[in-house]
């Protein structure tokens, strides 16, 4: 055998061991950035960036400044004119008729009109298309009319007042329909908006990059200037692992990130290079929805004992840390705040253990009460993530025990969850809902939705349908707030839920990076952003 | 020889019918309804349903259900992904020269240390080389790679800022993936090297090679080390499918695209015809490898065709 043949092999062997030592030194040059460039890491990649087939939060993360709505919304949760410069309601509350801005274009040039808008509204809608969560946001769409080049009537077949929330809200924003017809499915990647940023790139399981319009002349409604964005490129890396994500701020490999676990918030949060922000999530807080077919959640006073004796603070101290805040109600404390209901439900063990010894229920020698040889148990739906169940369930287990409730984990993957959640065949499951406008109640609490998403509380009260179809009538925004005080209020009466936790999106930036602003849906808007090295 | 390598690659259609029918079944064996589980976010009335059941096939019979998927995967379409709507292999295509990427140089990662350590500690056998080394090695086996990842990117990447911590492409992105990966096969090649070295340095023809005169490292290297790859090699065909499984953690940990990624986005996003194509392609690439493994085997010692 002749040497070189049987040498060969060291030669890779070798080759192997040192070639990983040898280029590695430029890696601070590639990471240098140009002035001009935030990159943004996000805890996932979004199904979709089309705003009206996606389900998902992160889609509107990333386009909240890509596309634009007929009205916009910002954290003080008032209406504003976007692309509409104006708006009406019918007398009778089924119609809205907007007039439009006539100085928008695409950023593929398609001007934007009245057409415009009833083509992106009647695509929702066709049954041909998957929508996501504009779909709901459409509920009882009847059809839009053309009235002129820039007015555009839009009707529902009953009176429907959460549509102009939904109008402001990412899912309705509007997209070239030229792009549409044109490129089909590649908005999924790529949807051409008329907004301060355009998509310029999308690089499946690693980023989607953004690049400024340079033809936005207008003043964006949650600016004080007019002109394009500051910034040149946005990119948003998608980073799953928290631990790499925080790590990669740090280092400064990204400038900003989504999604701070609570374990490194301490950390960020003394380091002087970092700036935190907290949103509040608008919708339904973290909840616990009672199922109140199954006894002994049949009877309101243990519906009541068990809200009294969840301790929410051990929730803020051990698994929320700083990105939450103590929940009273079904709808977070930024879409409707009342004192009313934050002194509904104190956390107090003794009065819970009192309104269970009136209901009848004893304590007995384990420690766990019972009523006619009956034990009181209940069973908590929860889903299994893998790593074990979601640890407010945990929480709850041990805030009822110590008032003598034994609470069975029902950890459970997905599927069985929704079904156990829609036959109400459990005590109820911890959720939350992201909703913008107070009729997100109407999913949990309407009687024609027990079996369906979400009223899983499986409350059938001809009272509390009512109210809930007059909200959705009302277009007053001062008595609509009354209206949904009052739907808030029977609901904490009744004890229908267990409000755990009012939930914080929570954003970590550079200290070099200013002027992050944030829309109602705490969805960050980015053309007056910028970034010092 | 020719014999050898037919009666291999037949013997490997019952593992792939075995493969596709796991695969296949996949749909089935979890609970609940995979169609209701699959537009669980979504807004749906019964039309969707109905028409995603119909998209599936799911309507039809078991059996012919099977022979669908089979013949379709004969015939490359392994079906549409529902997240995104392409093709299932054209999002595997994507992907796969990323983690093929990543699967090299963490095998070479592998073999460049495992080797090397293995045969030192063999030649130092039970001095302080040998249990330093084995100590590595152990470690090596014992940490999860998760947790190996985020050290590096801790130590690497944060604090010294030699490599990014995240994404794809190029060699320094390639770095820390590749060494968090390859280091499992590393302590357990190193393991087999030094036994397999022991067994060899023991046989007459090394002590003959010697008795010659012949250079100690030339005897280690050539006559030694050459023979006792050989149990290496079966390794190797094996290790390959770990390092598919470990590319799942890793390529999540350090945020890089590949299949490992593809597979963790299509569990979560409930896309079952994406999870059932990219199983089945890894599921085929680990059997394709080791019969590979196995022919070059039989190549490299005779011996293993007459048996």
């Amino acid at each position: 055998m002749r040497p070189e043949r049987s040498w060969w092999w060291l030669g890779i062997v070798v080759l192997a061991a040192v070639g990983p030592a040898l280029p590695a030194p430029m890696v601070r040059a590639v990471l240098a950035q140009t002035g001009g460039t935030l990159v943004v890491g996000l805890d996932q990649e979004p199904p979709t960036l089309d705003p009206h087939a996606s389900p998902s939060a992160v889609t509107y993360q990333i386009i909240a400044s890509v596309t634009e709505n007929l009205l916009y919304r910002g954290p003080d949760g008032k209406l504003v004119p976007w692309l509409a410069e104006s708006w009406s309601t019918s007398r009778d509350g089924r119609s809205v008729t907007f007039k439009l801005r006539r100085d928008v274009k695409f950023h593929d040039g398609t001007p934007f009109n009245a057409d415009a808008v009833k083509f992106n509204f009647d695509r929702i809608v066709d049954p041909k298309f998957k929508a996501g969560g504009a779909r709901a946001a459409l509920a009882g769409y009847s059809s839009s009319k053309v009235l002129d080049e820039f007015t555009v009537q839009v009707t529902f077949e009953t009176p429907y007042s959460p549509f102009l929330n939904a109008a402001a809200s990412g899912v309705l924003s509007l997209v070239s329909p030229k792009a549409v017809r044109e490129t089909g499915d590649q908005v999924h990647t790529r949807p051409v908006g008329s907004g301060p940023f355009m998509i310029k790139e999308y690089v499946a399981k690693d980023h989607t990059t953004m690049v400024r319009n340079p033809a936005y002349a207008r003043k964006a409604p949650w600016s004080d200037r007019s002109g394009p964005a500051q910034i040149e490129t946005v990119v948003w890396k998608f980073i799953p692992e928290a631990g790499t994500r925080v790590t990669t701020l740090e280092s400064g490999e990204t400038q900003g990130i989504y999604l701070v676990p609570a374990q490194s918030l301490p950390r960020l949060e003394k380091n002087t290079a970092v700036r935190v922000e907290k949103l509040p999530w608008p919708g339904v807080p973290r909840i616990w929805l009672l199922n109140v077919t199954k006894p002994p959640f049949d009877d309101v006073r243990v519906r009541r004992a068990v809200n009294n004796a969840v301790d929410k603070e051990a929730f803020l101290a051990t698994v929320y840390r700083g990105t939450g805040l103590k929940a009273f109600a079904p709808l977070t404390a930024v879409m409707l705040d009342d004192p009313v209901l934050r002194q509904a439900y104190p956390f107090d063990p003794e009065k819970a253990k009192a309104l269970l010894s009136e209901a009848g229920w004893q304590l007995g020698g384990d420690g766990i009460r019972s009523k006619g040889g009956q034990r009181l148990e209940i069973v908590l739906n929860a889903i299994e993530y893998g790593g074990g169940p979601d640890p407010t369930a945990q929480l709850i287990q041990s805030s009822l025990r110590d008032v003598g409730i034994d609470v069975k984990i029902k950890a459970q993957a997905r599927p069985p969850w929704y079904e156990d959640n829609y036959r109400c065949a459990t005590h109820g499951p911890v959720m939350f809902l992201r909703s913008t406008d107070p009729d997100g109640l109407f999913a949990l609490f309407h009687s024609s939705l027990v079996g369906g998403n979400f009223n899983w509380s499986c409350v059938k009260n001809a009272k509390l349908d009512e109210m809930l179809a007059e909200g959705r009538r009302e277009s007053d925004p001062a008595r609509r707030r009354a209206i949904y005080l009052a739907i808030e209020k029977l609901a904490v009466e009744e004890a229908l839920t267990v409000p755990l936790i009012d939930e914080l999106a929570v954003w970590a930036f550079r200290t070099g990076v200013q002027g992050v602003k944030y829309n109602f849906n705490a969805y960050p808007v980015l053309s007056d952003t910028t970034i010092r090295r | 020889m020719l014999i050898f390598v037919a009666r291999r690659v037949l013997a490997v259609v019952p593992v792939l019918f075995g493969v596709t029918l796991a695969v296949f079944s996949m749909l089935f064996l979890v609970p609940g309804d995979p169609v209701k589980m699959m537009l669980a976010e979504f807004v749906t009335n019964p039309d969707q349903i109905a028409q995603m059941r119909a998209q599936l096939h799911l309507d039809e019979p078991v059996i012919q259900q099977y022979g669908r998927f089979v013949s379709n995967t004969l015939r490359g379409d392994l079906g549409t992904s529902i997240r995104s709507r392409r093709p299932v292999a054209t999002e595997i295509a994507e992907n796969i020269g990323s983690t093929g990427q990543l699967a090299l140089a963490s095998m070479a990662v592998a073999i460049g240390l495992g080797i090397p350590l293995g045969v030192v500690a063999a030649l130092g056998r039970n001095s302080w080389l040998d249990v330093a080394a084995m100590v590595v090695a152990l470690l090596g086996v014992a940490m999860p790679s998760f947790w190996l990842g985020l050290l590096l990117i801790f130590g690497l990447s944060l604090h010294l800022g030699w490599f990014p911590a995240t994404g794809g492409g190029d060699f320094h992105h390639l770095v820390l993936p590749a060494v968090t990966l390859g280091m499992i096969a590393a302590a357990i090649i190193a393991r087999l090297t030094r036994s397999s070295m022991l067994e060899v340095l023991g046989q007459d023809y090394v002590r003959t090679a010697r008795a010659k005169g012949l250079a100690w490292w030339g005897v280690v290297v050539r006559h030694a080390l050459k023979n006792a790859l050989i149990p290496i090699v079966t390794i190797f065909g094996l290790q390959f499918g770990n390092l598919l499984a470990g590319a799942v953690i890793v390529e999540t940990v350090f945020s890089r695209p590949g299949l490992g990624r593809l597979i963790v986005g299509g569990i979560l996003a409930k896309d079952f015809p994406l999870v059932q194509g990219a199983v089945l392609f890894v599921a085929v690439a680990y059997v394709l490898i080791n019969v590979l493994v196995d022919v070059a085997y039989a190549f490299v010692d005779p011996r293993i065709r007459v048996a």
